[in-house]
């Protein structure tokens, strides 16, 4: 019933997200969406790192790209991305928000209004606050919404940040939110 | 200030209704966000932001330039101006005469990088210079050549990784001093294109959407990068249409990094990278 992933993560994610990617089976049935902040000096090779042992394809789509089932889609350092209602990503330049770009709290929040409740918001270990609204949101149309246990992050602020503003549907560690996609038909 | 797609909408019709400017194709969430900001800068509702509109024709243009996004830098995104110098531009050496056009150049940076590397190539005097844009406000800043030097130092390594390294031997360094294309005030912290590449561009305002109305019938080469981002899917194809009629066989169209031909019309023109050739 799925349709779409969505995930935000800043410090200290990356190996969270690296792990959920490699577990994913190459036939994965849902797109998965990367809205991550980068540090500065690791703007360029990010995608290579994340699709090292990645059995779905991670791609920094272009813009009006059509979201295609069983692939990444990352969002490209200094672009906004945002989900179209017709399904298709589309980038932007504008400023940043709440110092980020891309901003977490726009991908979810347009990702969430094209899939409505047929999409999945994981928020990941970050040191700032962006993403808490977006999750919001997602989970105000329906959506579905997990956010990393805050025990588990290598910074908790982004996912005390999320469950301060909105009750998650789930609040899992790295193993849980692999075993709860892995079981998605 | 949050907007239903209903009210984007009445915006948008209301502007298409009592000017020139439509944006009924633009990107429907970048534009949304452009103007939940404009309301909140000017602290007005929509419809008192209407009702200025309609009464006061001044308003309108600084909002239509509001709503575009005018980033740019000199050299942005170095690799492609180093495929344009190693791989482009030579192509055109033999012509007599080699005609560019600068779709949506914004405040003109991208002009005068291109001007600065057609005079390194020997290319300068063949060039004919179109550069337009729908901001009148853009179109002054870029007539002038005057930028802010602290927040700009990036133009530097950009210039460079593109005039003074050479990617393809690491053991050639051209040691072309700044001084040449421009001038650096730190006192009045700016960055000030020299006269000789300020006066070579013809600037106009030029609306994509309406096309048509162009200063030369055929180009070599069209520059249109980070611009049909905030275009939906069917504007950008109309735009790739545009510029197809006005390239010359075997001219060039460059769009931006993460801009792409998707559909139909690919088949007319040969990709290589952000690079595409009418065929
Ligand atoms: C982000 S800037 C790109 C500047 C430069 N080409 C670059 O890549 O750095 C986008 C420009 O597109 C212009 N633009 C937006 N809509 C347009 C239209 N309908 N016709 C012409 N230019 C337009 C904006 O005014 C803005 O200056």
């Amino acid at each position: 019933m799925y349709k779409a992933v969505v995930i935000g993560g800043s410090a200290g994610s990356f190996q969270v997200i690296t792990k959920i990617l490699n577990s994913l089976p190459e036939n994965f049935s849902l797109p998965v969406l990367l809205s991550l902040h980068r540090l500065k000096h690791v703007r360029s090779g990010f995608v290579e790192a994340l699709s090292i042992k990645s059995q779905i394809p991670i791609v920094e789509p272009y813009d009006k790209e059509i979201i295609k089932p069983g692939k990444g889609y990352l969002a490209p350092s200094n672009y906004h991305m945002y989900v179209e209602l017709n399904k298709r990503i589309a980038l932007s330049t504008e400023e940043p928000v709440n110092h980020s770009r891309p901003s977490i709290d726009l991908t979810f929040e347009t990702a969430a209004q094209a899939y409505r409740d047929k999409i999945i918001g994981i928020i990941l270990s970050g040191a700032n606050k962006d993403g808490a609204y977006g999750l919001k949101k997602l989970k105000q149309l329906g959506g579905t919404a997990i956010v990393q246990d805050p025990n588990e992050c290598q910074v908790k602020t982004m996912t005390e940040a999320s469950l301060k503003l909105t009750p998650a549907d789930y609040t899992f560690t790295t193993e849980q939110i692999i075993n709860f996609l892995l079981k998605i038909k | 200030m949050v907007l239903s797609d209903q009210e984007v909408n009445y915006f948008i019709n209301t502007v298409k209704s009592i000017s020139a400017y439509d944006f009924s194709e633009y990107s429907e969430k970048s534009l949304k966000r452009r103007l939940q900001k404009i309301l909140i800068d000017n602290n007005l509702d929509l419809i008192g932001l209407i009702n200025k509109l309609k009464t006061n024709p001044n308003f309108l243009e600084k909002i239509v330039r509001d709503i575009t996004v005018n980033t740019t830098e000199l050299f942005r995104d170095p690799a492609i101006w180093q495929t344009l110098r190693y791989r482009v531009l030579p192509q055109f050496a033999q012509n007599r005469n080699i005609n560019i056009w600068h779709a949506g150049c914004s405040t003109g940076q991208e002009v005068y990088s291109m001007l600065i590397l057609l005079n390194e190539l020997g290319l300068l005097d063949k060039a004919k210079i179109f550069a337009s844009d729908l901001n009148t406000e853009a179109l002054e800043t870029a007539k002038k050549g005057t930028y802010k030097y602290r927040f700009n130092i990036g133009y530097l390594d950009n210039f460079d990784k593109v005039i003074k390294e050479n990617p393809l031997n690491y053991d050639e360094y051209n040691d072309v001093a700044y001084e040449k294309y421009f001038k650096i005030d730190k006192i009045s912290d700016t960055i000030i294109i020299n006269d000789f590449l300020r006066k070579k561009p013809i600037f106009r305002q030029h609306d994509l959407v309406k096309g048509g109305n162009l200063y030369f019938a055929k180009f070599d080469l069209i520059l249109c990068r980070n611009v049909i981002i905030y275009f939906k899917y069917s504007l950008q194809n109309k735009v790739f249409k545009l510029f197809h009629d006005h390239l010359y066989t075997n001219g060039s169209l460059v769009l931006g990094m993460h801009e792409t031909m998707l559909g139909e019309i690919t088949s007319r023109f040969e990709k290589k990278g952000q690079v595409y050739r009418k065929r």
